[in-house]
Formats: C-alpha cells, structure tokens, sequence
C-alpha cells in the first residue's frame, strides 16, 4: 500500500506566489490609482478654486510636515483627544459594565442612553459653551459626547451576552460573584468591547474636529475653518487628509492591541 | 447516597402567567454509592433540569434532593459536572480550562497546573495543554471537560449528554475512554443520555423517565460484567434490554 | 449562584419605568437645584428651559419657521443619497468587480470626517440651500451604501444557487432572492443613515450659522435667552428621537426578522 506523504506540495515557481495576491487584488489597485488620476486630471483641467488637483494637496501635506507650522495645532488637537477619549473610556467601561450586569441598571438607564447616543451630538455645543464658556472643557466635552455612548452600549452588550453557558460552568465549580466576573464575563466580554473602543475611537476623532471647528479658536479645526474661508482649498484638503491620518493611526494602534489580545477568538 | 423523593420543578411561563411548564413530577429515585446510573427519556423529559438540580444549579419546588442525608442548596465540592457543549472557556489554553476547578477554589497556581497536568495525561492529551479549545477537535474538547471535572476530585459525576454533540465514532471512542477511567477509581455517576446503546453499555442501572412532567417510570438492572467493551454489545443481555428500553421509548414518544 | 439566591431575585422589584421615571427626576431635580443656585445667567433651570420649550414651539411659535428652513436641507439630501446610495450599494453586493472597484474608497469615506470639507463645498456652492444639500449628502450616503451592500452579502448564496438550478434569471434572481433577502440590510442603512443625515444638518446649522436654526441660536445667544437657547436644543434633540423611532417602528413593520449586521 502506497504511503502518501503530508506536507509535501508541489513546488510554486516565484513569479507565481507573488502575482497571485497582485492579481486578485488588481481591480482596487487599479480603482485606487484610477482615483487619484482622475482627481488630478480633473484638478487641472477644471482650474475650479475648490478642487485643487491630488498633487496640489500632497504639496500643501508635504509642506505642512515638513514646515512643522501645524505641528502645534496637531499637539492640541490630540491632547484634547487624549484627554476626552480617556474620560469616555473611563465612564463607558464602567457604566457599561454596571448596566451589562445588573438588569436594574439597564432598565434604569437604558432609553436616556440610547436617546443620548442617537442624538446628533454636536447639538451640545452650544449648551457645553454656555457651560464652559470659551475654554477646553468644551472641546473635551464635545469629544465625550461623541464616544460615550457607543462605548456604553457595546460594553453592555457585551457582558450580557457572554455565553450563559460559560457562566454556569463557573457556578457549578462554585464560583463566587466576583470570580465569574474577573473570569468569566471580563475575558469573554472582550472581543464586543473592543469593537465598542474602537467605533468609539472613530467618533472621538470626529468630535475632536467637529468640536474644534465649532470653537473656531485652536487646534486642527481652527486651521480647518481658516483656510477654507480663505479659499485656500489644498491646504483644507491636506487638513482633511491629516485628520484622516490621524484617525487611520488610532484605530490601527486599537485593532492591534485587540488582535493581541483576542487572539483565542475563533 | 443520593436520595430524591418527590422531586417536582415548574417553570414559570413567559411574562409570568400561571401557564406554566410542569417539567418534573414527583420523582423518586436513589442513586448507589460508586454506581453508574444512566438516565434516558423521551425529549423533554426534564432529564437535564433534573441533573442541574442535583448539581446545585437551579432550585427545586417541591421535594426532597439530600447527599448522604445533606440537602442541596447548591454547588459542592463533593459535585462536578460535564456539560453537553463542552463549556469551555475559548481564551484559555486546555491546563488553564483543567485547573479551573482548582483555581476557584483556592489553590495556588502551581500546584492547580502540576494536579491538572496529571488528568491531561489520564485523558490522553499530553502535548495539548498550551492550545486553545478553537484547536482541538470536538471529541478533544470533552475531554479536556472530563478531566477539569475529574480534576476537584469530586465523590459525583454529573454527566449532561456529554457526547451528544459528537460523531458516532468520537462517541465510542470516548465511552471507552470513559469506561477505562471510572474502572480505576469508581465515582457516582449519574450520566444523561438520548441513546440507548450507551445508556446499557455504560450503566449499572438505566433509569427510565416518562414524557413530561417527567417522573420516573422504571429503573432497569443492567447486569452485565465489567469491565465492559465492544465486545459487550453482542451479548444477548445487552441487546435483551437495549430492544426493552426502545419498546417503551418508542410508547412513550409525543407523536 | 446558589438557591437561594436565585429565589431572591425572582422577586420583581420596581418596575422598568418606575426606575426610569426616579432616573430622570433625579436629573432634572439636580439641574434645577444646581442652575438656580449657580444663578448664571447662560444655564437656565429646568424649568425655564421648559417654559422656553413651551413659549417657542405652542406660544409664538417661533421654533417652526427656523426648523422648516433647516429641514429642507436634510430632507433633500437625505433623499438625494438614499436615490444614490441604494443603487450602488446592490451593485456592490452583487457585481464583483464593482465591489472591488469601491471597496478601497469604503474605509476612506467611511473614516474622514466631512466637517473639514463644508469650507470647501461652500467655496464650490456658496452659502444657499445647494451647499446644505450637498453637506447632507456627504454625511448620509457612504453609510446607507455600505449597509446595502452589506444586506446583499447576507443573502444566502444557497438561496440564490437553489434559484438558479430552477432556472431563475438575473432580474428573477434580483427580484425574488436578492432584493426581499437585503430588504433588512437597506433599512438599516435607512436608519443609520437618517441619524448621519440630522447629525449633517445640525453640523451644517452650527458651523455654518445658516438660515434657520443655526441663526436662531446665534439671536438668542447673542441675547443672553439662554432659556430659548436650551429649549432649541431640545427641539432638535426631541427631533431627531421622533424621526429615528417612526424610522424604527417601519422597519419592525417591514423586516421584523431583521436584526443589526449595522456598519456604524
């Protein structure tokens, strides 16, 4: 009887391995740079004010890196951020938790949440700034407002929906309340949670802008402000692209952490 | 050891009407010490609400459930329990999951892993334990289920279904597995089951629930020698009361 | 959880609304006593915002001519990009290579915020009711797209391949399959979509301080009102919850089975 050996495959010649990935892939290659072509081409032909061509926008980005002149706006933007974003998580684990745990809780503040999540957020400005006045808090306050409450509401999900089978297996080996939360709900609830960090983060980032803009004073958003009134359309373009950036860069730091630590999620 | 007497459980119906589920009668049934009993019934014959009462899990309405003369008021060290899918946690390797037991009771790190290793090694899976439950095959998984409740060394085994799940030639394997490992060290069992092959091969008694409300209609002697294998299954005792427990099985069905 | 235990908390306690009615009596109470001894002359009390709420939306009135202009915006370009979005969305779903087409823009459009670019719409547009439209647009239409390439994707593929072995065509596979099949999809979209759609208006209004609601709230700033200042506010809010709940209520009624594969 033949043996049949595993693991042995067919060699792959080299070109091979790597134009399969390029070919699959050819279309959105092909859609990305078709993309960027036709801004350019339209940027130029067009000469509209409004719409610089894709490389007007990259010099004006090249321009700011390397001049540093937005590098202060950039450092406030991202304080406030830090700093706003720590608040949500802070208050939307906690809460979140309570509310996933205990159904009185949920019940007690499940609609107010759910209202305050589907509410067009910056629609608190105004109330933060008769609050605060003209200071951070507002910023900060409009950054929370923006994430909260989808971090509240995916953490609760979360902790409610851990297996119940998991739950009764720790019950049955005589956990205690506090056991089946630090080893049972914590670690299960992970995965939603961090779904719930990371659309979190992605609001926070644009209530980071959409606050600055109402300000009008520091910040990304006052160089937003200024340079579209000032008809400078690449520079506000190049903001826009800085701000996406800055976005692309704190979701990528959020799913790495997550990968890292939901490696066991099927 | 174990005593149930007029043993009755109603769930309450939904938006807590009075239209009720009755799931258990009143049973009445006790369980040896060291003995293999194996409870088979038609679907919905509260065969696992009565395993989750005796484990502790849910409480009862009327009745009596005593170990040794002690009533149940909930989990025990002197209990473990072997749950149909596994219940296994996905995050934790297979000596986080066979410690577990340990770990909740109090006992420190090492000594959980070095105790826990020793039942990796009786089910067979010595070389698995730092891969996670996603990695192992169905039939794996229960085992490492077996040998975390084995691990707190419990006087009773409660067993729901444990192979129900699995493929037909996982289960064999398994109930072989099992049979080799209860010979060594003889712990009550009370062992769940919808198939009646298994109910005879592994019981020394197979006790016979009715539809619901579930009550117990009989409690059949399995009276063949042990150690038992494959080679059991072609006796004429085994076939004898396998055909006996269908007939009444099969009467007993809600068409 | 022991017997015991389990006993204990069969036994109901005060009620889902009771609770819910202390929760807000709670908050309400704690605003006016704070607001009234802050005595600061932008925080009205609880109950000056709601005499203000009460005086702009039944008394004078006021509220409705400002929110009819701020509206105009959001219902024009919320049906403008459900007329876009909807359409692109299935052929996303469906055709492959469209799909690949877009996909390397979805993450972009869906992550860049659109605040930075309103200075540069009304650059294009000016100041008139066309630029609100457009702002409306671009908050809406990305997110009804993906929802509705997403509801496509959830048909079960072998419903369309049971389709094809009884020899459907494409529009019958279209018509049959595929759209009932993304019909919950679509609606979440709808719905998510509507809440970017009033989000987009009220951005508009803020930013912008244009024709309605937005110059509404600047009068009554300017003039220290700050009890009308909150009641539009809560105009807004009470909004936006009236259009997100009869958007929910129709898509229980249309896609009951529907449950939230949303894309937020």
């Amino acid at each position: 009887m033949a043996r049949v050996e595993a693991g042995k495959t067919r060699p792959i010649s080299v070109p091979g391995a790597l134009w399969g990935p390029v070919r699959s892939n050819g279309i959105e290659m092909l859609a990305l740079v078709g993309g960027v072509t036709l801004w350019e081409m339209l940027g130029w032909l067009l000469a509209m004010p409004w719409l610089p061509p894709f490389s007007k926008v990259m010099e004006a980005l090249i321009q700011f890196v390397q001049s540093g002149v937005i590098l202060a706006n950039v450092v406030v933007s991202l304080q406030g951020l830090a700093i706003g974003f720590s608040i949500s998580l802070v208050v939307g684990l906690v809460v979140g938790a309570l509310m996933g745990r205990y159904r009185r809780v949920e019940k007690a503040l499940d609609i107010y949440i759910y209202a305050l999540f589907i509410s067009p957020s910056l629609i608190f400005a105004p109330i933060f700034f008769a609050i605060f006045g003209l200071s951070d808090a507002v910023r900060i306050a409009v950054i929370v407002v923006y994430s909260l409450f989808v971090i509240i509401i995916n953490t609760a999900t979360a902790i409610r929906t851990v297996d119940p089978a998991l739950v009764e297996m720790a019950c049955s080996f005589g956990a205690n309340e506090r056991q089946i939360f630090q080893r049972i709900l914590l670690p299960a609830s992970l995965p939603l949670v961090f779904a719930g960090i990371r659309l979190g983060m992605g609001r926070a980032v644009k209530g980071m802008i959409n606050g600055e803009m109402f300000i009008a004073m520091v910040g990304l958003g006052a160089l937003a402000q200024r340079y579209g009134s000032q008809f400078e359309a690449s520079k506000a373009f190049a903001i826009a692209m800085v701000i996406l950036i800055i976005a692309l860069v704190c979701n990528w730091i959020v799913q790495t952490v997550e990968n890292n630590l939901t490696q066991w999620v099927d | 050891m174990i005593q149930v007497r007029g043993l009755s459980k109603e769930f309450a119906g939904r938006d807590g009407t009075d239209t009720g589920i009755v799931a258990l009668g009143s049973l009445d049934f006790d369980v040896r010490d060291n003995e293999f009993l194996t409870v088979i019934g038609p679907s919905g014959c509260g065969k696992t609400t009565l395993l989750r009462i005796v484990a502790g899990l849910i409480p009862y309405d009327r009745g009596e459930v005593s170990i040794n003369g002690v009533p149940v008021t909930g989990p025990g060290p002197d209990r473990a329990v072997v749950f149909q899918n596994f219940a296994l946690m996905p995050w934790a390797d297979v000596l986080t999951n066979v410690s577990f037991g340990l770990e909740i009771r109090g006992m420190p790190k090492a000594e959980c892993e070095a105790t826990a290793m020793g039942l990796v090694k009786l089910v067979g899976l010595e070389g698995f334990e730092r891969r996670l439950p996603k990695e192992l095959s169905g039939g794996m998984q229960q085992r490492v289920g077996l040998a975390r409740a084995l691990a707190v060394n419990p006087r009773i085994l409660l067993m729901d279904e444990p192979f129900g799940s699995l493929d037909e030639q996982t289960r064999r394997l398994l109930q072989e597995q099992l049979l080799r490992i209860w010979e060594q060290e003889r712990k009550t069992v009370i062992f769940i089951t919808h198939s009646m092959e298994e109910a005879v091969l592994l019981g020394d008694r197979v006790m016979l629930m009715t539809p619901r409300p579930g009550r117990v209609k009989e409690i059949i002697n399995v009276s063949l020698k042990r150690p038992r294998g494959q080679e059991t299954e072609k006796s004429a005792t085994f076939i004898e009361i396998k055909e006996y427990l269908w007939e009444n099985l099969r009467s007993m069905q809600v068409a | 959880m022991t017997v015991q235990e389990s006993k204990k908390e069969r036994k109901g306690a005060l009620s889902a609304d009771g609770l819910r009615i202390v929760v807000f009596a709670l908050f309400a109470g704690s605003w006016q006593f704070f607001a009234a001894r802050m005595e600061n002359m932008l925080i009205p009390t609880f109950t000056e915002m709601v005499g203000g709420f009460v005086q702009l939306v039944v008394i004078s009135g006021r509220i409705w001519e400002p929110l009819y202009i701020s509206n105009q915006a959001l219902v024009l370009g919320y049906l403008f990009s459900i007329v876009v979005a909807i359409p692109l969305g299935l052929a996303a779903g469906r055709v492959r290579w469209i799909d690949k087409l877009l996909n390397p823009y979805i993450g972009v459009l869906l992550a860049i915020p659109v605040a930075p670019l309103i200075p540069i719409v009304i650059t294009a547009l000016g100041l008139g009711l066309t630029s609100r439209v457009v702002i409306v647009f671009l908050f809406a239409f990305i997110f009804i797209t993906v929802n509705t390439r997403a509801g496509v994707r959830n048909v079960d593929p072998g419903l369309i391949e049971m389709a094809k072995s009884f020899g459907a065509n494409e529009r019958q596979i279209w018509r049959r399959i595929v759209i009932p099949g993304a019909v919950p999809g679509i609606f979440v979209g709808l719905r998510i979509g509507l809440a970017r759609a009033i989000a987009g208006m009220v951005i508009v209004e803020l930013l912008l301080v244009a024709s309605g609601l937005g110059r509404l709230l600047l009068e009554f700033a300017g003039r220290l009102q700050a009890d009308f200042v909150f009641a539009t506010v809560l105009v807004v809010i009470l909004e936006a919850l009236l259009l997100l709940n009869a958007m929910r209520l129709v898509e229980q009624r249309v896609a009951p089975w529907a449950h939230d594969i949303s894309v937020e």
